[in-house]
Order: structure tokens, then C-alpha cells, then sequence
């Protein structure tokens, strides 16, 4: 009877085996079978790389996350930024496009919790240097109406010179390969990924005091939201997020100096 | 006058602001209304989040790092005040109790977690956290003089080992979903890391603490900050083998349990720190988690009654059960129930740390917040009817070393009398306190002096309060006994010649005792004989 008793507790433990996901949710993806991932910048330095796009920190976490939900593949869309934030995402399940939750953007699309911290990061070209908000100041930006970051330049900094504006990332990279500029606010493993991209021209001087994150976007109240939260944690806590973070980006956002600035408001 | 640099309030200021103004109205408030602090401490944490107010926003870190450092001292304290005494004295009740209470709430998790498709890794930590349960209602329950009931006392003494369990298997849960690895080598990496725990928790902790309080235990700041490094250091030694840091600090609490008596000043400066700041961060943490728009769905109610039901229908049959086999009689089962049932410490470590690996989702963790006020509201209002059904309020029994008050005159205590009262009060987990006596004609002993004499004592081990009185070394003793407060006297005067009375007074003469005690025959004998293994 003992005997008995303990091969069905074992029976009934390894059918529990069964249920892969997080407990409490399940994802439903559009197409069955595979995780349709929309991104706005094909190639983007560091996050989606290759042709087809699949290598990159956002390109190999999207596979992860795939994998952990159960699903046999991904499928990458290109959508431009703009369509992203104001929820268009052509069908996709999810959009990674190194993507900053803000209020104004979650009228539009249900973010997901961070998988990344993006504090601001300074790129700046090699031969510029700035160890403090005073030479910060003096360097000339460039900076995107888009960005979520231009109020840091101008609220935080507060350049000296007029900054140049474009309208996006991709404009505002241009201004500063040609030399017109030699400092852009990004989002700091945007910065790092550009750095490492083209070490010949980018470095990263340092990053300021920030608590922004990047995350994916989904369709506004879309009912795979827990189960993508979950899975994002759960990559999180087996060291994945981490070993493709120093994978692409080569360093620890730790190692990246802080400068200090006007105190947050 | 132009007002343009008038903004509306941001920043980690404001975030602090908000963060403490719920810290203290709070529980204010949903005392006021009868409810449980720990209620208000959660829903502020909602009113404030980002899913209420939005004045904590979702990508903050600030609160949710003080709150994991929240979570540490929490995990610490209930290890720090578990009465290991109640366990040792009920020993066969309470392994009884204890084994019941973890292993019936685990099988009703299994059963749950599989009729409801969980994962494996879910199901089990499904099962630890209904099989932990929190102390909260021992102190109302202890008021009422049933702390000596065998029944309560077991319930009290089971907890040690439950909770162990519960960690053990959160442990297990944590190391295998977040370790890389076979999952032997990650199994037999945690084994190797509790067989480290055991070893420093039991035996080089407690001696290191113990050596270092006496080289600077009277510097009171000192002193704290040792008890904050050494929970620190057993939650980064438990990391290391890839454990949660929970487990580590939950020993580090054992390991400094008979070091940081209960009802010492430490413990009191741990509480207060605790109660101010560490433990209502965390809860206010949790609060931030908490969704209504997840919470009141059909799901999450659901998936909240099953839970209810495993946590509650398992401790009530553990409890049922044990009291069958112990011979406990119904009101006392209650009374166990009422003990092991609240959900709150280990049971929010568990689900915090379940939700930040990813296996619960949000529905969990508010599904879990219902299980939560339901078992404090529930275990509340049996506490009352078990204390009108227990009719005799039995007497504690109060341990021989359990408050040891060093009676002396003007010089201060001799090393003898404090190391006597040191040897005889730890094995109960008790704490001393030392009282001077002098003569109006005395000179008046001035701060300097009292702060020499505890430097002194402190290098035995001594953490207590030092007092002096204008009185006879015989009034203060009568003052002293009417008041009810030592369970023993330390008479540091060799030529003390008092009555005898039911508290034992030990008199001291170098190394040399003498035992004064009115007591029957055996019990005089049994007294005396316990203290000479002591000494």
C-alpha cells in the first residue's frame, strides 16, 4: 500500500512536469507556432544584426524568449519607430526595438516589464573627451526630436552651444559621423552597441544618473502581457539576459563610468 | 513675481517623501479600523504604484532594491525570535507538528498545481509557500497566558522546522530554474551550500559574533552594525552556492538567535530598525505589485480560492491531525491552527522570489495577496474565541535563565557575578540586566562611570541594561521580586544573607555559589543541580 501510494505521487509529480510556462498565464501567439517580433532599425548595432537579422542582443533574446514560451520559431517584421510607439505593429505579437517605456507612449501599446536598464549614455567620437558636467557642456550635440533623451541634454547638461536637431537616431548618427557633432544622448547599450560596432569612430565617454529601462511593446491590452513579463524575468534570473548583454556589448553597464550631474527632477 | 519654477513634486526625494508618509499613516489608519498594519503597508504600496497613483513608477529601483534588503531583515527577524527553546522543550510535539504542517500543504499544492497545468518548479514553490507560515499571532496568544500551553508552545516550536523546510525547497526551486548546469551538479551545489550554512551558522558565526561583541559590544552602534554584517555576509554565502539570499539570512537569525536574547536591548534596536524601515519598505514593495485590474478577474479570484484552499485546508488538517496524535484536545488543535496558519514573512520571500524568476505571474502574486489578508483576518479572530475557549490560562513556565538581573552594590558587578548570569541565561535564549545599589551617602555613580563598568561587562558576552538605585541591596531585591521581573537573581555579595522566596537567588563569591530558594525538596535539588551543569 506505502509502495503504492508513492508511485502515484510520483506519477502525479512527473505529469506536473508537463506545463512549461509560468504558472497563471499562457501566451497565444498570431501565428501558430511562432513569435512574430516587430523592430523599427534593421541593422541596429548590437541588437539586430545579420541578413537575415539574426544575431544581435534583441535578435538572439527574441529566440530565447520563443524558446521559453514554447514556440518552434521567430519572425521578424520591420515597422518604422513612429508606427511602433503609436501601437501599429502590423500583426506582430510583440515589438523589441530598444524601446523606452514613457506615459505618452502607453496610450498607444502595453510595455512589458524592462529587460534592459537604459540609463543615458554619452556616444561621443574618439578623441572627444568629458569628465564632468562642465565638459559636457562645452561638446557639440546632436540631438533627435523623437528621443526621449533630448530633454536630458537640454535640461541636465544644458550645452553651451546650440544643438543640432534632427528628426532620428538614424539622422542624428549621420550629423555625427560627419563631424558636425561630436556627442549624442542615447540609451546606454544603444551607445555601447554603436561603440563596439564602429570602434574606429564611437566610444562611449560615460553614462548619467538614470533610471529609464528598455521593453518590449505589445498590443495594447494584449492577454499574453503576464506570460511575456514572466518569461522576460525568468530569462533574467538564469543569467541570459546578462551573458547576451556582455555578448553584444562587450562590457557591464557597471563598468561604464557615471557622471554626476544637476540632480534628477 | 513669477512662479514658473514651481514644479509638481519628482524625484528620489519625493519618492522617500511617499515612501515613509505610507510607512507611517498606513498602519495608523487600518489599525484605527481594526485590520492588520501589514494591510494598510500593502495597500499604500498600491495607492502610491504604478497601477494606482503612479507616483512610484514602474521602471523605479530604489524602492524595490530597499525593499529586497527589506526582504533579508524580515527572513532574519523571524529566524532571530524563533523561541529554539520551545523546540528543544517540545521537541517530539513540535517535529510532529512541524513535519505535518509542511509535508500536508505541500501535497495539496502538488495535487493543485498539477490540476491546474503548473510547471513542476511552480508547483513546488506553490507548496513552500503555503506550507510556511508567519508567528503573528503568538504575541496576542502569549498576552493572554497561553504561552506555556504544550499545544501553543509546540505550534511555536514547529515553525523552526517548517520554514526551514519551505526554504529548503525554495531553495532547491531557485537553484534549478536560475543555475546553469546539470541539474545534479546544480542539486548537489546547494547541498554543499546548506552543509556551509549549517556549519558557519552553528559554529563559526555564533563564535565570531560572540567574540566580537565582546571587543566592542558596548558601542551599542557598534554592536547593531555587527548583526546587520553578519546577516549580510550569510546571504551572500548562501549566493554563492546558489541559494536565494533569504535562505542565508533566515540562518544567519538562527545562528545569532541565543546571542541577541529577545527581550535584550540588541534585539530591541533590530525590531526598531525592522519596524521602521526595513520590514514596511518590503511590504510597501509588494504593495507596488498589486493590480486591481489583474486582482479582480475571474482568473486571479479563481486561482486565490485554490490557493486559500491548499494553505488553509492544509494547515487545518496538519493541525487536526498532530492534536489527534499528541492527544491535544480541540480547543488547543484551534489554537495551533490559529498559530500556523497567518501567511506573510516566508510567504511573501517565496512569492517575490517566485515572481522574480518567472514562474508566478502577476495573478499569482495578487492571488497570493487575498491568501495573505485572509489567513491574518482569519487567524485574528480565532485568536480571540481560543483564548475564551482555553479556560485555564495556564502560567508560562518561565526558563531558569530566562531574565537574570545581577543584583549589586556601588563598585559594579564582579566579572564572576556577570559571567555567572552570561552561562546561566544564553541556554535559554534569556538576557541579563544588571542592577547597582548604593546608599544615599554613596557617591552618585556619573555617566562616565556606568559607561566603564558596561564597557567591562560587555567583554563577557553581557547585553542588558544597567541601572542604579539609591537603596539597601535587600529593598531593591523585595522591589525587585514584587515587580515579577528576574526568573533568577545574581546576588553579587558574598556576605548576602536574605530570605529565601519561589525566585532562586544565586549568591556569588569569586567562584564560589550559594543557592537560596524556597521550594520543595526535588525542586530545590533539580534547581541546583541545573545550575551547577551551567556554571
Amino acid at each position: 500500500m506505502p509502495r503504492l501510494a508513492l508511485i502515484l505521487c510520483v506519477a502525479v509529480l512527473l505529469s506536473a512536469c508537463g506545463g512549461g510556462s509560468a504558472a497563471g498565464s499562457s501566451f497565444e501567439p498570431a501565428k501558430p507556432g511562432v513569435l512574430t517580433v516587430a523592430t523599427a532599425f534593421l541593422p541596429a548595432p548590437g541588437f539586430w544584426m545579420g541578413q537575415p537579422a539574426t544575431k544581435g542582443f534583441e535578435a538572439e533574446f527574441a529566440s530565447a524568449l520563443a524558446k521559453k514560451l514554447g514556440l518552434d520559431r521567430v519572425q521578424v517584421v520591420q515597422v518604422p519607430f513612429g508606427q511602433i510607439i503609436q501601437g501599429k505593429l502590423h500583426g506582430a505579437d510583440l515589438a523589441l526595438s530598444q524601446l523606452t517605456p514613457t506615459e505618452e507612449r502607453e496610450h498607444s501599446v502595453d510595455f512589458s516589464t524592462p529587460y534592459l536598464s537604459a540609463p543615458p549614455g554619452v556616444l561621443a567620437r574618439i578623441g572627444v573627451d568629458a569628465a564632468d558636467t562642465h565638459d559636457l557642456r562645452d561638446l557639440q550635440w546632436v540631438v533627435s526630436r523623437l528621443s526621449t533623451l533630448t530633454p536630458v541634454v537640454m535640461d541636465r547638461i544644458r550645452p553651451t552651444k546650440t544643438p543640432i536637431e534632427v528628426d532620428d537616431r538614424t539622422e542624428a548618427l549621420e550629423v555625427l559621423r560627419s563631424g558636425s557633432a561630436n556627442a549624442l544622448m542615447l540609451d546606454l547599450p544603444v551607445a555601447l552597441g554603436l561603440a563596439r560596432d564602429e570602434p574606429g569612430l564611437f566610444h562611449v565617454l560615460g553614462q548619467l544618473d538614470g533610471d529609464a529601462d528598455i521593453a518590449a511593446a505589445l498590443p495594447n491590452g494584449s492577454d499574453n502581457r503576464e506570460i511575456v513579463d514572466s518569461t522576460i524575468r525568468a530569462l533574467q534570473a538564469d543569467g541570459t539576459v546578462d551573458g547576451l548583454f556582455s555578448r553584444w556589448f562587450g562590457t557591464s553597464a557597471d563598468d561604464v563610468p557615471l557622471i554626476l550631474t544637476e540632480q534628477r527632477r | 513675481m513669477t512662479l514658473y519654477t514651481i514644479e509638481a513634486p519628482s524625484g528620489p526625494v519625493f519618492e522617500f517623501f511617499i515612501l515613509f508618509a505610507v510607512i507611517l499613516f498606513g498602519p495608523i489608519i487600518f489599525t484605527r479600523f481594526r485590520l492588520p498594519g501589514l494591510i494598510g503597508l500593502m495597500l499604500g504600496g498600491f495607492v502610491i504604484g504604478a497601477h494606482g497613483l503612479g507616483w512610484i513608477g514602474a521602471g523605479n529601483h530604489t524602492v524595490p532594491e530597499l525593499g529586497h534588503l527589506g526582504l533579508l531583515y524580515l527572513m532574519f527577524v523571524a529566524g532571530l525570535e524563533l523561541d529554539l527553546r520551545l523546540l528543544r522543550d517540545y521537541k517530539r510535539a513540535a517535529v510532529a507538528l512541524g513535519l505535518l504542517a509542511f509535508a500536508i500543504p505541500v501535497a495539496g499544492a502538488l495535487l493543485a498545481g498539477w490540476a491546474m497545468g503548473w510547471s513542476l518548479s511552480a508547483t513546488f514553490l506553490l507548496g513552500a509557500l503555503c506550507s510556511s507560515h508567519t508567528l503573528i499571532t503568538y504575541p496576542r496568544l502569549r498576552e493572554a497566558g497561553l504561552g506555556g500551553s504544550p499545544a501553543i508552545a509546540s505550534a511555536v516550536g514547529a515553525t523552526v522546522l517548517t520554514d526551514t523546510l519551505a526554504l529548503i525547497v525554495l531553495a532547491l526551486v531557485a537553484g534549478t530554474e536560475t543555475g546553469s548546469g546539470s541539474p545534479a551538479l546544480i542539486v548537489g551545489e546547494i547541498a554543499l551550500g546548506f552543509a556551509v550554512l549549517i556549519v558557519v551558522g552553528l559554529i563559526v558565526l555564533p563564535r565570531a559574533v560572540d567574540a566580537a561583541f565582546r571587543l566592542w559590544g558596548a558601542d551599542r552602534v557598534a554592536r547593531y552594525l555587527l548583526i546587520i554584517v553578519a546577516l549580510l555576509f550569510m546571504s551572500v554565502l548562501a549566493e554563492v552556492f546558489g541559494i536565494e539570499a533569504i535562505v542565508g539570512a533566515f540562518f544567519a537569525g538562527l545562528a545569532l538567535n541565543r546571542l541577541v536574547p529577545n527581550e535584550g536591548p540588541s534585539m530591541e534596536r533590530v525590531e526598531f530598525f525592522g519596524a521602521a524601515v526595513f520590514v514596511p519598505v518590503f511590504v510597501v514593495s509588494i504593495g507596488l505589485l498589486l493590480d486591481p485590474s489583474v486582482m479582480f478577474t475571474g482568473e486571479t479570484l479563481g486561482l486565490a480560492a485554490v490557493i486559500c484552499g491548499v494553505a488553509i485546508s492544509g494547515k487545518a488538517i496538519a493541525c487536526w491531525l498532530a492534536g489527534t496524535l499528541l492527544g491535544f484536545s480541540r480547543p488547543e488543535r484551534v489554537g495551533m491552527f490559529v498559530l500556523t496558519v497567518p501567511q506573510a514573512a516566508a510567504t511573501l520571500a517565496v512569492t517575490l522570489i517566485g515572481f522574480e524568476i518567472g514562474l508566478f505571474s502577476t495573478s499569482v502574486v495578487n492571488a497570493v495577496l487575498v491568501l495573505i489578508v485572509v489567513s491574518i483576518v482569519l487567524s485574528a479572530v480565532l485568536a480571540e474565541k481560543v483564548i475564551d475557549w482555553i479556560p485555564t490560562k495556564l502560567e508560562e513556565t518561565r526558563p531558569l535563565g530566562g531574565s537574570v538581573l545581577v543584583l549589586t552594590r556601588s563598585g559594579g558587578p564582579s566579572d564572576a557575578a556577570v559571567r555567572a548570569a552570561m552561562l546561566l541565561s544564553r541556554p535559554d535564549g534569556g538576557y541579563s540586566n544588571v542592577l547597582i545599589t548604593r546608599t544615599e551617602d554613596q557617591p552618585r555613580l556619573d555617566r562616565a562611570a556606568i559607561r566603564d563598568i558596561e564597557e567591562r561587562i560587555c567583554r563577557h558576552g553581557f547585553d542588558g541594561h544597567v541601572r542604579t538605585e539609591v537603596s539597601g541591596l535587600p529593598d531593591a531585591l523585595a522591589k525587585e521580586l514584587r515587580a515579577g521581573g528576574p526568573s533568577l537573581v545574581v546576588v553579587d555579595d558574598p556576605g548576602f544573607d536574605g530570605a529565601a522566596g519561589r525566585v532562586p537567588l544565586l549568591v556569588v563569591n569569586g567562584s564560589a555559589t550559594r543557592l537560596i530558594v524556597d521550594a520543595e525538596d526535588g525542586v530545590a535539588d533539580e534547581v541546583a543541580r541545573r545550575l551547577a551543569r551551567r556554571l
